[in-house]
């Protein structure tokens, strides 16, 4: 009988009773193939390896997170919740040492939900590894964690989120924004200025196989994650790399995946995109699944692959070498915080941000305060075609008494000043998230 | 009349059931050398009673196929499997005759890899050289399109006595399960179907006109003549045998636990508003999976046998039996001589009980009366321990839709059923661990025959539709048609209802009161670019296990 090298828990939650719409890429089937394939192989019958079921997120544990406008019940439905709770779940298996390993097999995704959330970008309405990692964090204290991202998109969301916290590195690897959507994660995107250099993105031309993709985790991704030292490596696994994938050019295989799955050597990894559901999902979960328990990979391959046929260009191999070493090179001695300005103290920078799959435009502005004690109080005053003018202030993790006090100064002179139509505080030292409505 | 026989592991048990009761029954202790010995004995003493032709169904649970397969006495089998991608088929081998070919289906059942059976000649030469004669065929996702195995047996035909393929045990997912469930079923063909022929003889010598059928270990029946095919559906049947027992013999309507209590083990099944919980992937056996449908019931090493171990830390019950009770000439102190000191019961030699807890208390600075106590009491936590853990890990299961994660009905058990040698014995005690309420029924004794004797016949079938590539299949019927693009979710349900009532009216099952209940019922829009294709559309239907409603009333006491 097959045993687990490293046993693992796995959340399999496919929300066969919700899509955006019927013939949506982000649709019921698309974790249906990957069930049947898991089932097949008997995978929950191997030895270590537990099936487990989703805790259902609560909106406390979105507003950790993020600020939601009007609310959290506005921007999210039950399937929300449960994926972000599916998320939860696994890593509360691994935190409190059930196993050793976990992977959420949940959908709806959530890594293009930013800080602030007016509604659902590119299929995701809440950040679901963000909410599991301040979970996490609220229950078992501060934790570095380090989050690849290994969606063919720009994890464009959870960058923002993480846009000022030092102790959160996140590496995103994905088609160059200039060929895909959200069009975001360039070299020169490294964080805000009190967490410079704990923003990585690594954007790879279209074409790039096993090759280029494994190139990249050897030589940025595992140094980068060896010099962070974190307590936790976090994988949002997303699998529209796959050289099948409808929507995106890229050239990645199911081994491919399973080989980078084993380098990276994630605690948890939490399901992002994939919409090849037939070709690629099954296969590609499958490899992750073995990887991930430490089992033997060497005979899960799409039907028909051949290596030949979608093996990267010379040319791409050059090109991928070139950016890698850049990178690696920006990275470790950051230039600056990029673009923003400096007033009175505060670094701010202004955003106008699109949400595609509900047409909202978002103007907003976010500073962050630059104190010499801590990360410093961050802010966001918020806009959109759904919402007046609103206003979140965050006192993070570890924050100085007087950015505390400063964060309830904030938002309470919003209250008295009544400029805003919703106002969100969320206290990470006392545990305390406020939200009014002026 | 019913009449049942369930062959346990200490005593073979038979009961005769007519409309106003218990009949006739019989209790005598099982020639494990000779199965059929202790069937035979126990059904002349029923026929004696009630003459040859009083009985018009005659039910065995026995433990023939179960132990033939754990002792390993069972025949070679030759597999052959096909994999394609996934894990590696090796990790499924079973026995010294297993070779994996070329070939592979995928999830919607399409042939993405034709099956090599030139290279599949040369082995099959091989074993039958070495004299196999039992094969079985499986390959991956078989369940969804059964070619490849359909074809792997034509290459068996004319070398073969038994070849069972994957298909045809469940509709069910799960590669490595069907491997273990087909050659399982080859391996314990022939000394199954020795014994069929023999009970079959002795049933004519006695004269009888019986009906005759088996139990499974889903708690239902099927007819004699059709296990003969499906042997390996009769693994596992006795925890089934007293789960239908009580049954029987309560009204249970309400969420329960049933405890049986039995020399080695306490096995434990759960009920929700009354009707017991099956295992749908699948019991183990001999520590591999498979795909024969079960009650969900767990067991735990603690009986009346169970050895009592003392350390100045701890006393334990358990897991492990070495011997009988010292009061029946055991070699160890017992959860039994336990009892015996307390003088909750009064079993052989209570001195020889004394002697023995007094040996192993002395040893540790104890009292007798004290280790006693705390052995009693030990036993009856590792119970209770694991009947709550049972129960979280129902309420815990995975749900894969919204409506099931917000609307899962937790089971919340209000009553404890306890059977078993020691039941009466310790149920103040197990009063006292419980909060629910313990009840002993009154027929404890035989109450296992008496699920044989009333228990249902029983059948699951799978449907899967494809109606982007028109294809249906009913794996466990062998049925496979076109199916047009409009096939709906509601005509799916129907025609797995009417396939399985069909079949059951087909193998002569008595289906007065078996009612065929959905437990599966799905439809997926299936898309490919921007344009809907079709529906997957999956069904399972069932009937669940049962006792017979007219002799239910018979037997029915109230507890
Ligand atoms: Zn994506
Ligand atoms: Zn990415
Ligand atoms: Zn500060």
């Amino acid at each position: 009988m097959l045993k687990a090298r490293q046993p693992l828990g796995i959340v399999f939650f496919p929300a066969y009773d919700w899509a955006i719409s019927p013939t949506h890429p982000e649709r019921q089937e698309r974790l249906l193939y990957t069930q049947d394939q898991l089932r097949e192989e008997g995978v929950f019958d191997i030895g270590g390896i537990t099936e487990l079921k989703p805790d259902l997120a609560t909106a406390e544990d979105v507003l950790r997170a993020h600020f939601c406008f009007p609310d959290v019940a506005s921007v999210t439905t039950t399937s929300h919740l449960i994926s972000a709770g599916g998320a939860i779940r696994a890593a509360r298996t691994v935190l409190e040492k059930e196993a050793k390993r976990a992977f959420a097999l949940v959908r709806p995704p959530g890594h293009h939900a930013m800080k602030v959330v007016h509604g659902a970008r590119g299929f995701c309405n809440i950040n679901i590894e963000a909410v599991m990692i301040e979970w996490l964090r609220d229950h078992y204290g501060p934790l570095r964690v380090a989050i690849v991202d290994t969606d063919c998109h720009h994890g464009d969301g959870t960058q923002d989120v993480y846009w000022n916290d030092p102790d959160t590195l996140f590496i995103s690897l994905h088609q160059d924004g200039r060929t895909l959507y959200p069009g975001t994660g360039f070299p020169l995107e490294l964080g805000g200025p009190k967490a410079l250099g704990a923003t990585v993105n690594i954007p790879l031309p279209p074409g790039t196989s096993d090759e280029g993709f494994l190139f990249a985790m050897r030589e940025v991704v595992m140094p980068l994650i060896e010099d962070f030292k974190p307590d936790l490596i976090i994988n949002s696994a997303g699998q529209d790399n796959h050289f099948s994938d409808p929507i995106t050019d890229m050239a990645f295989s199911a081994q491919g995946y399973a080989q980078l799955t084993e380098l990276l050597g994630a605690d948890i990894a939490v399901l992002e995109g994939g919409y090849a559901i037939q070709g690629a999902l099954p296969y590609v979960n499958l490899g992750l699944v073995l990887s991930m328990a430490g089992l033997d990979y060497s005979h899960v391959r799409e039907p028909g692959f051949d290596a030949a046929a979608v093996r990267q260009s010379a040319q791409v191999t050059e090109y991928i070498e070139d950016v890698c070493r850049d990178i690696l090179k920006e990275v470790r001695h950051p230039r600056g915080p990029g673009k923003g300005d400096v007033v009175a103290g505060w670094f701010t920078r202004r955003k106008t941000l699109y949400y595609d799959t509900d047409a909202i435009t978002e103007y907003q502005t976010e500073a962050v305060r630059l104190c010499d004690h801590c990360r410093g109080v961050v802010k966001y005053e918020t806009e959109s075609t759904r919402n007046p003018l609103c206003l979140g202030v965050e006192a993070p993790v570890g924050a100085c008494p007087a950015c505390v006090e400063e964060a309830y100064r904030i938002y309470e002179a919003g209250q008295i000043k009544g400029e805003y139509r919703h106002l969100q505080l969320i206290d990470r030292v006392g545990k305390i998230t406020s939200t009014y409505t002026g | 009349m019913l009449c049942g026989i369930d062959v346990g592991g200490t005593h073979t048990d038979a009961v005769l059931i007519g409309p106003h009761g218990v009949v006739a029954c019989a209790k005598l202790p099982t020639n494990h050398d000779d199965l059929l010995a202790s069937i035979r004995e126990a059904l002349a003493s029923i026929v004696a009673v009630a003459g040859p032709t009083a009985i018009s169904r005659l039910t065995l649970s026995t433990t023939l196929t179960t132990n033939a397969i754990i002792e390993g006495t069972a025949d070679p089998v030759g597999v052959l499997v096909s994999g394609g991608p996934g894990i590696d088929p090796e990790a499924y081998r079973m026995g010294g005759h297993y070779h994996v070919l070329d070939g592979a289906i995928d999830h919607r059942g399409r042939q993405t890899g034709a099956i090599d059976l030139a290279a599949a000649r040369p082995v099959i030469d091989a074993w039958a050289a070495a004299g196999v004669r039992a094969f079985a065929a499986v390959t991956k996702f078989s369940t969804r399109c059964p070619d490849q195995e359909l074809a792997l047996k034509a290459l068996l035909a004319d070398r073969s006595d038994c070849v069972s393929l994957g298909h045809e045990f469940s509709g069910r997912l799960g590669f490595g399960r069907r491997i273990a469930t087909a050659c399982l079923n080859s391996a314990v063909w022939r000394v199954y179907n020795r014994f069929c022929d023999a009970v079959e003889q002795s049933v004519a010598e006695l004269g009888m006109t019986a009906a005759l059928n088996v139990l499974k270990a889903d708690g239902g029946t099927m007819p004699l003549s059709v296990s003969r095919t499906l042997p390996v559906q009769s693994i596992l049947s006795g925890p089934a045998a007293s789960v239908m027992g009580i049954i029987a013999v309560c009204d249970i309507a309400e969420d329960s636990i049933i405890l049986d209590i039995g020399g080695t083990t306490t096995d434990i099944a759960v009920f929700a508003a009354g009707a017991p919980l099956i295992e749908n992937e699948g019991i183990a056996i001999a520590g591999r999976s498979t795909l024969v449908r079960a009650l969900r019931t767990r067991s735990i090493g603690v009986g009346g046998d169970s050895a009592i171990s003392v350390s100045r830390q701890a006393v334990e019950v358990g897991p492990r039996r070495l011997g009988p009770p010292m009061a029946l000439g055991g070699p160890v102190p017992t959860l039994v001589d336990a009892l015996n000191i307390q003088n909750v019961i009064a079993v052989g030699d209570p001195r020889a009980s004394y002697q023995g807890i007094l040996a192993v208390a002395a040893a540790n600075g104890f009292e007798p009366e004290e280790v006693a106590e705390a052995a009693i009491l030990n036993a009856v936590n590792q119970i209770r321990s694991e009947v709550a853990a049972f129960v979280r890990e129902i309420n815990d299961r995975p749900v894969y839709t919204i409506f099931e994660l917000l609307e899962g009905r937790q089971v919340r058990p209000t009553r404890v059923y306890v059977m078993g040698g020691p039941a009466l014995a310790l149920s103040a005690l197990l009063q006292d661990a419980f909060s629910e309420e313990v009840v002993v029924p009154e027929s404890f004794a035989v109450a296992n025959a008496i699920g044989a004797a009333l228990a249902r016949p029983t059948f699951s079938v799978e449907l899967f539709a494809d109606t982007a590539s028109g294809r249906l299949t009913i794996p466990s019927l062998g049925i496979t048609r076109q199916v047009a693009d409009n096939y709906s979710p509601a005509a799916a349900e129907g025609e797995a209802a009417t396939c399985l009532r069909d079949y059951l009216a087909s193998i002569g099952a008595e289906v007065e009161d078996a009612p065929i209940e959905t437990v599966e019922l799905s439809s997926f829009p299936m898309v490919e670019g921007q344009c809907l294709v079709g529906h997957n559309i999956r069904v399972a239907c069932q009937v669940r296990p049962g006792v017979s409603a007219a002799y239910k009333q018979a037997v029915s006491k109230s507890c």
